[in-house]
């Protein structure tokens, strides 16, 4: 008996690979990465284009129409949104418009926006498209010489003939996408190219940053930190109650409405305890793909509620694989975990403020912790690598606090313990890990990727082990720094906390002002120490988890872990 | 870069008036009756844009969509008499 390997069992064999549709060729031609992300990897993005794009479609998709059964009567066609398709062309296509007389017909096709300064008055892709529907007309019967482009915004109709030259364009087009369908390799981004700009999948694709990665060519423009995204909605108040109203969610506490955002706004929405929220403020959440995550009351994070979800299957089968690859663990686990230590050497550097002593030998034996994390020969040693610094690193953290509430009794801090937190400055580290693991679990699932399957922590129920690996870098320099601004900055005092047998925990009012204080450090704009650009901690997660997806799929050869100067 | 909008509306019918009401609480602030304030990427803008060009009457119905500049840095010149004027701002929902 042959057993298929289950790389075999994924690639499609050119006898499998289903008709390309003549839009998808469209953007193959716009960008062969383009096409594949789009229709290999089924990944959609929204951007103004599309949506404008959509928006004119749904005019001309209204009135829908076929063709006579049988070419070749005299009679006059218009058939509006005409679906084809032809397993010998290898393609389909549903075409705007297909109007002619007897068996003598052209296609249409509507686009948004007026027509372009080029030579023809057409892109090329679209030429491409249009053709398409020009040779699936033919392989019905019709004869069909030329097409149009209809140009919505200046209401201009732009003959397009079917040349020779065009006919062997299209279908050595059609070819060379099977081709690359059939494959398991991405098609590289295309090199400093200003279509990227405009690319609606640039966010995905990052195609300077994966360029400079892998060639060190030019720094990579500022593309994809400037889509604008939405903000987080949080709900810790325990009579907090979300409901829908309209276009809008709306928060309520004990009847009364104390804030309200669109949904377009809102990027995530976080519940504590028993705030609640109602089916359809929830179902629409799932329709718009915003992800509600859900704490306990105490801010132990307990899951995640999200949409259909993301249709890429390959990348979590990329994920899959690497994690039972001994070898990408180790690699991938060494790097998460030095790259936190130099982190946590240099939020000491910059915010140490103990006694002058200590620091220049705790910056020598940190600096030997980063190395044997580098070179640790098993997960073991890795695991003893951290676990000294991180003794070194706690025993010091009280030495970048201020000491003002001193005389109030609070914020002593002699080592980190958990589960549950006795002291508030505890209390404060596990609620911001908290924090900063839903910002990853939201993170990896938008980028297609499994939050439950990690590399250096194992999997254990209910535990988001790939959030809790993708965090290591980035609890100094979010979660920990936030607790340090909080409290030097007396954001929260010792009147936030409760304890009880034993256990400390923020009061609502604590929790609210350290909310807002993370939040702020989400959107804290830092200079990325590869890329050079500027870039919100928030937005930065997203780029890592992209990176981290193209790490997987074998694009790039290591994974650069964020590490700040 | 997200702008800011003032989206200004006279609706003939009340059926019709509602119903832009409902559509612009997804994208602005409402300001007084018929007056919203927005703050809106490329993007939304053009939803918001086409969703009103659907609802509104092109014969009866007058929508304006003033265009105050870059949401981030414009000072807008308003002078307010009454109850204050404040540009909308983005913040995260914290309750
Ligand atoms: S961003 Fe550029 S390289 Fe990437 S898919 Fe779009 S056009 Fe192609």
């Amino acid at each position: 008996m042959v057993v298929a390997e289950p790389k075999d069992m994924e690639m499609l064999t050119g006898a499998m690979i289903p008709p390309i549709p003549a839009r998808m060729l469209n953007e193959f031609v716009y960008c062969p990465r383009l096409g594949y992300l789009m229709w290999v990897q089924g990944e959609f993005e929204h951007s103004a284009d599309t949506v404008e794009g959509g928006i004119k479609h749904r005019r001309v998709d209204k009135g829908g129409g076929s063709l006579p059964e049988d070419p070749g009567e005299e009679e006059i066609v218009h058939a509006r949104s005409v679906s084809l398709g032809s397993e010998t062309l290898g393609v389909t296509g549903k075409i705007d418009l297909v109007e002619g007389e007897g068996n003598r017909v052209t296609p249409v096709d509507y686009k948004r926006g007026k027509r372009p300064h080029v030579e023809g008055g057409v892109y090329d892709p679209e030429k491409v498209q249009l053709c398409a529907y020009g040779l699936l007309l033919k392989e019905h019967g019709f004869e069909c010489v030329e097409g149009f482009i209809y140009f919505v915004g200046s209401k201009e109709r732009v003959p397009v003939p079917f040349d020779g030259a065009l006919v062997s364009r299209t279908m050595a087009a059609i070819e060379e996408f099977r081709k690359v369908a059939a494959g398991d390799r991405i098609p590289p981004p295309l090199d400093g190219s200003p279509k990227c700009v405009r690319c609606s999948l640039v966010g995905i694709c990052l195609p300077d940053e994966v360029g400079f990665l892998s060639r060190r060519g030019v720094e990579p423009r500022p593309i994809f930190p400037s889509i604008e995204r939405g903000l987080p909605m949080y709900v810790q108040s325990p009579r907090g109650y979300v409901r829908k109203d309209g276009e809008r969610m709306v928060v309520e506490v004990a009847k009364e409405q104390v804030a309200a955002a669109a949904y377009g706004d809102v990027s995530q929405v976080a519940l504590f305890g028993p705030a609640s929220m109602t089916t359809p403020a929830l179902h629409e959440c799932l329709r718009r793909e915003i992800p509600v995550t859900w704490f306990s009351y105490g801010g132990w994070f307990m899951g995640h509620t999200f949409g259909s979800g993301h249709r890429n299957v390959t990348t979590r089968t990329a994920q899959y694989r690497a994690s039972f690859d001994d070898g990408k663990c180790l690699d991938l686990s060494r790097r998460l975990v030095a790259g936190k230590i130099a982190n946590c050497r240099t939020l000491l550097r910059r915010n140490w403020k103990g006694g002058p002593d200590a620091l220049p030998s705790l910056m020598t034996s940190m600096r030997g912790d980063v190395r044997r994390a580098v070179r640790a020969p098993s997960i073991e040693s890795l695991l003893g690598a951290e676990g000294g610094a991180a003794g070194r690193y706690f025993a010091n953290f009280s030495g970048m606090m201020n000491w003002k509430d001193e005389g109030e009794g609070g914020f002593d801090f002699n080592g980190r313990n958990r589960r549950p937190p006795r002291d508030p400055v505890n209390a404060l580290l596990s609620f911001a890990y908290a924090m900063l693991v839903r910002e990853w679990v939201v993170a990896l699932s938008g980028v297609g990727l499994d939050p439950y399957r990690g590399f250096y922590h194992q999997p254990r129920f209910g535990r988001p082990a790939l959030a809790l690996d993708m965090m290591e870098p980035f609890r100094p320099l979010v979660a920990d720094s936030t607790v340090l601004t909080a409290i030097n900055n007396g954001e929260v005092r010792a009147g936030d906390f409760v304890r009880t047998a034993g256990a400390c925990a923020l009061t609502e009012k604590g929790r609210r002002s350290f909310i807002a204080a993370f939040e702020r450090r989400m959107g804290l704009e830092v200079t990325h120490p590869i890329f050079k650009y500027r870039i919100s901690y928030r937005r930065l997660l997203e780029v890592e988890a992209r990176l981290l997806v193209r790490f997987l799929m074998g694009e790039l050869k290591r994974y650069p872990v964020f590490m700040t100067r | 870069m997200e702008r800011l909008f003032i989206v200004a509306y006279d609706i003939q019918d009340p059926k019709r008036w509602r119903r832009v009401f409902k559509t612009m609480h997804g994208y602005g602030k409402w300001l007084q009756l018929s007056v919203f304030q927005c703050r809106l990427s490329r993007m939304r803008y053009l939803q918001m844009e086409a969703l009103l060009g659907e609802f509104v009457n092109q014969k009866t119905d007058h929508v304006l969509i003033l265009d105050m500049g870059p949401a981030d840095s414009v000072k807008p010149r308003v002078q307010s008499i009454g109850r204050p004027f404040e540009p909308v701002e983005r913040i995260p929902v914290i309750v």
